[in-house]
């Protein structure tokens, strides 16, 4: 692997020895060893195991349940269905980040192939799973809507009526509406429309993304148990602080009496996270007073939750000049049965939907919308990778009609630091010409490449993506150092591979001047570690980063001020050094342990520190979508690739692959590279194959037999990773997150390199070699 | 129930087993997480293990065959284990769920192949997934065993010619 390590200009001095180095991960040997240990892998107590039937029909009415079959089934302890939860429950039972509108098992109706009817709790899983196999349901079959584009238009409608949580305070206007599949829009008006001026040049189209599925090879898993009138959760989710209240509200108990507890993910990529095997699990412990346990198969997972399917109609006009003057896009996010955060996405994606770009006047329409199919909800990306499919591929189509080389037409256009975005939000730390310059050098780009006419074409193409993170959001750390000069830090930010836990600790480490291997973060637990938002959309390096860092200055004001009066000097004479405490006046020292061993007169001491984070947004205008501080900061990436294309099979071959990120700063620059290149591997499947297929609302290739998923042989021929690092002036050390930055532009880039090789310009992902030998035999007929 | 000879990473033991349970499921029951299930159709290599140095897919295996069989797991290796010492350093893990499963596949093509080359290895790992995408550090890591252990061979070597000319 090739590595290009721009080495950013760093604005915050870096005394530590922690921040921008290369430290392993703090469980590196553990992982390979497979010694870490994973949620399902925990000893547990005893606990019945739950096996859910699932519907057969896309939209029918349920009109009885027969479970005597399956409670004769040998070890079958209880069947649950979920007119007996709504019994108990009440509405409590629809549960959701943005609408209230999920059952943990269906009520009265069913909306997708696959939804929960009933739970089956059993002794062992193989005889909940025989039990479910018995329970018998009747159904009256309503017509199912299944396209987006027809469920836009009317009925048959998937919700009698809309349900906003209390979450979010600007959903409440929805409540209570009723004949519609569009359960939010979002509109951007920037601009007065106005006339194409003359000799200006416009491009339009159709494109389509499909719904994904995330595939983390660990499943989701999730065990809940009553503990007198407590409850205890182990599952595995991103999101503990919000299953903790999430739960609470469904049971009606007060906070402090739900504990929730995370474990390391083995990968989730937004699939666990807000409500997924939770609810049942909590509903069934608590009413059932037992514990229980859910392990779900991979055909199950696929129907917990998907990627968006997103269509947009969108268009771009360039002047003659070569200035882009205007872009349109009309988005329509295919949410399936339930919400999940599908509003969120459809808001967040519809701010960007006209790229990095400056421009006079753009429009966005951008609607979420409800079908039989399984929700969809947050994947790596958060939207934005469907609507960047849109705005990137007409940017190039643009450029080539234009017949101007589609980097120097992006450079020219793209937004710079300061420059004010369509949604009015100004740039700061995100480098957009910085990450494209990066990966088009990376591939010499300036320099022609060799195009056979032959078999084998070869093409280039580019792309760059624009993402705003999520905001307000709110961190807390709280960090305790140990008398031995080790660290222990209690967060609720969930390393799911990211390398959080490793990141956080060189935060920590940094103002303490402590060595690798010293601070230790706590799994996240919600009797014992603070609230945190959620794990996702990259903001924990920026904002649980902030709060550690928050928190280990104070630690270090602390030590100054415990050292200042042991040795009788004012505290601003006092430093902290890698080797502890030194007064600059009397050059007395001290190292931690005796400064504190001195200070509680006692070994094993703990002190203690806590601080948290928050950011503020300025929500957007209703009518025009447009908020001058619509985001707390703004991703930025770009990626290049050159590739050939089989014309014999329709194959694509990727010779080289630049990713570019611009993190702020690199808080370990190993890991990062490794979040750029594993994004743009995935985001290669997204390009090239990755994809759910439905007939009928059914999932066809729901097994890792029939789904299809990046391999060793699909990893380009060279990968080229880039640092971009414009500090963030607010950021702990200048940093940013980077998940998500190189899988946003990553399909566009592929497909722009496949128009430049056969001249075809494809808007529907992926690209399949059927498709790509589809499209060229019509351009031979 | 059926009693079974089961000898897991060189501890040899019975244990009683329905004709239906998984190998991957007795392992894990043994206290073997390192053996997980991903897929349950042995297409992602995160249930590999080696039984008689041979790869399997535990997830499919029923454990009543394994009878007087030899298992090796990832959390079984020697602490000092070579390849382990080279995923470590070749920083080949993200999350690190599907990773002793490739450590086991490579174990494997290494003891066949020594001098495996990155198309041999691609060739040799391409049932198992790694869906944070950290194909390129694996296959480094494996290349570093092969050139560890051509050097620690040649060393060896070296070291018994110098014996033989001062004998």
């Amino acid at each position: 692997m090739t590595v290009d390590s721009h080495s950013g200009v760093s604005a915050v001095g870096t005394d530590g020895g922690a921040v921008g180095e290369r430290w392993a991960r703090v469980d590196a040997r553990a992982k390979v060893r497979g010694e870490l240990r994973y949620a399902a892998d925990e000893a547990l107590r005893s606990c019945l195991d739950v096996v859910v039937t699932r519907s057969t029909r896309p939209h029918a009415v349920i009109e009885s349940i027969d479970a005597t079959r399956a409670t004769q089934v040998d070890g079958v302890v209880d069947v649950v269905t979920g007119a007996e939860l709504h019994a108990i429950l009440g509405d409590a039972i629809f549960t959701g980040p943005a609408f209230a509108d999920q059952p943990c098992l269906a009520v009265g109706k069913v909306r997708y192939v696959g939804e929960p009817v009933a739970a089956v709790i059993a002794r062992g899983h193989a005889a909940a799973r025989a039990g479910a196999e018995e329970v018998a349901v009747d159904y009256r079959e309503l017509e199912p809507i299944h396209d987006v584009d027809a469920a836009v238009l009317g009925a048959p409608f998937v919700h009698d009526e809309l349900r906003p949580s209390v979450v979010f305070g600007d959903l409440a206007h929805l409540h209570g509406i009723r004949d519609t599949n569009v359960n939010y829009e979002y509109v951007l008006r920037h601009g007065e429309p106005a006339a194409p001026p003359p000799g200006s040049t416009t491009v339009q189209h159709e494109f389509w993304c499909p719904p994904t599925h995330h595939v983390p090879i660990e499943l989701p898993f999730t065990a809940a148990w009553r503990d007198g009138e407590r409850l205890e959760i182990l599952s595995t989710t991103q999101t503990p602080s919000y299953v903790r209240q999430s739960v609470a509200d469904l049971l009606g108990i007060p906070l402090g009496k739900v504990r929730v507890r995370s474990a390391p993910l083995g990968g989730s990529f937004g699939a666990k996270m807000y409500d997924r095997l939770e609810p049942l699990a909590a509903a069934l412990a608590w009413t059932r007073r037992t514990a229980v346990r859910i392990a779900v198969t991979r055909e199950e997972a696929f129907l917990l939750t998907t990627r968006h399917g997103a269509a947009v109609t969108g268009s771009m006009t360039a002047d003659a000049d070569g200035t882009i003057v205007a872009a349109d896009a009309d988005v329509r996010y295919d949410t399936g049965a339930y919400a999940d955060v599908g509003p969120r996405i459809t808001a967040k994606s519809g701010m960007v939907a006209s790229g990095p770009y400056k421009i006079a006047q753009a429009h966005v329409r951008s609607r979420c919308v409800y079908t039989n199919k399984p929700s969809a909800g947050p994947f790596r990306g958060f939207g934005v990778p469907q609507v960047t499919w849109s705005h990137e591929s007409l940017v190039d189509e643009l450029a080539r009609v234009r017949g101007e080389d589609p980097a120097a037409f992006r450079r020219r256009n793209l937004l710079r630091e300061g420059d004010v975005s369509v949604v009015g939000t100004p740039m700061h730390s995100a480098d957009f010409v910085g990450c494209l310059d990066a990966v088009t050098a990376a591939l010499d780009w300036d320099s022609p490449i060799e195009r056979p006419t032959g078999r084998y074409r070869r093409g280039r193409g580019v792309a760059v993506g624009i993402k705003a993170v999520l905001t307000p959001t709110i961190s807390n750390a709280v960090l305790q150092l140990n008398q031995d000069a080790s660290a222990t830090l209690l967060i609720s930010t969930v390393d799911m591979g990211q390398g959080s836990d490793t990141i956080m600790a060189q935060i920590a480490a940094e103002s303490l001047c402590l060595p690798e291997g010293s601070v230790r973060v706590v799994t996240a637990d919600t009797d014992v570690t603070p609230y945190d938002t959620i794990t996702a959309g990259s903001r924990s390096t920026y904002h649980s980063g902030n709060a550690v860092r928050k928190a280990a200055d104070a630690m270090r004001d602390k030590l100054i001020d415990i050292a200042a009066a042991r040795f009788g000097v004012p505290a601003t004479d006092v430093k902290l050094t890698g080797d502890g405490l030194v007064s600059t006046q009397t050059q007395e020292t001290a190292s931690i342990p005796e400064l504190l061993h001195g200070h509680f007169g006692a070994r094993g001491t703990t002190l203690t520190s806590e601080a948290e984070f928050r950011t503020q947004w300025q929500p957007y205008d209703k009518q025009t979508g447009r908020s001058p501080q619509v985001t707390e900061h703004w991703f930025a990436g770009a990626a290049a690739a050159q590739l050939t294309v089989d014309t014999m099979t329709g194959r694509v071959h990727v010779e080289h692959l630049a990713i570019a990120g611009d993190v702020g700063r690199a808080i370990n620059p190993a890991l990062v590279e490794q979040q750029l290149t594993g994004a743009a591997v995935m985001g290669l499947g997204h390009a090239l194959f990755d994809q759910m297929v439905f007939d009928e609302g059914q999932i066809v290739n729901g097994t890792l037999l029939d789904y299809q998923l990046p391999s060793i042989h699909d990893v380009p021929d060279k990968i080229t990773p880039i640092v971009v690092e414009n500090p963030h002036r607010t950021g702990p050390y200048g940093a940013k997150g980077v998940g998500e930055t190189t899988i946003i532009p990553l399909a566009p880039a592929i497909a722009n390199a496949v128009r430049d090789a056969v001249g075809i310009r494809f808007t529907r992902l992926p690209l399949t070699s059927e498709r790509i030998l589809d499209a060229l035999s019509e351009e031979d007929s | 129930m059926t009693p079974i000879d089961l000898t897991v990473n060189g501890e040899r033991r019975t244990v009683p087993v329905g004709d239906d349970d998984l190998l991957l499921d007795v392992l894990r029951e043994l206290g073997h997480t390192s053996v997980r299930e991903g897929c349950g159709v042995g297409a992602c290599g995160a249930c590999t293990v080696l039984a008689d140095g041979h790869s399997v897919s535990s997830c499919l295996a029923r454990a009543v065959r394994y009878d007087g069989v030899a298992i090796t797991t990832a959390d079984g290796l020697p602490t000092d284990d070579d390849v382990v010492e080279e995923f470590v350093a070749a920083r080949a893990m993200q999350c690190g769920y599907c990773i002793p499963g490739f450590v086991l596949m490579g174990h494997e093509l290494l003891a066949e192949n020594p001098d495996a080359t990155a198309a041999e290895i691609d060739a040799h790992l391409e049932g198992n997934i790694c869906r944070c995408g950290t194909y390129l550090e694996i296959r480094t890591a494996l290349q570093n065993v092969v050139a560890r252990r051509r050097h620690d061979d040649m060393a060896r070597r070296r070291h018994d010619d110098m014996a033989k000319e001062s004998a």
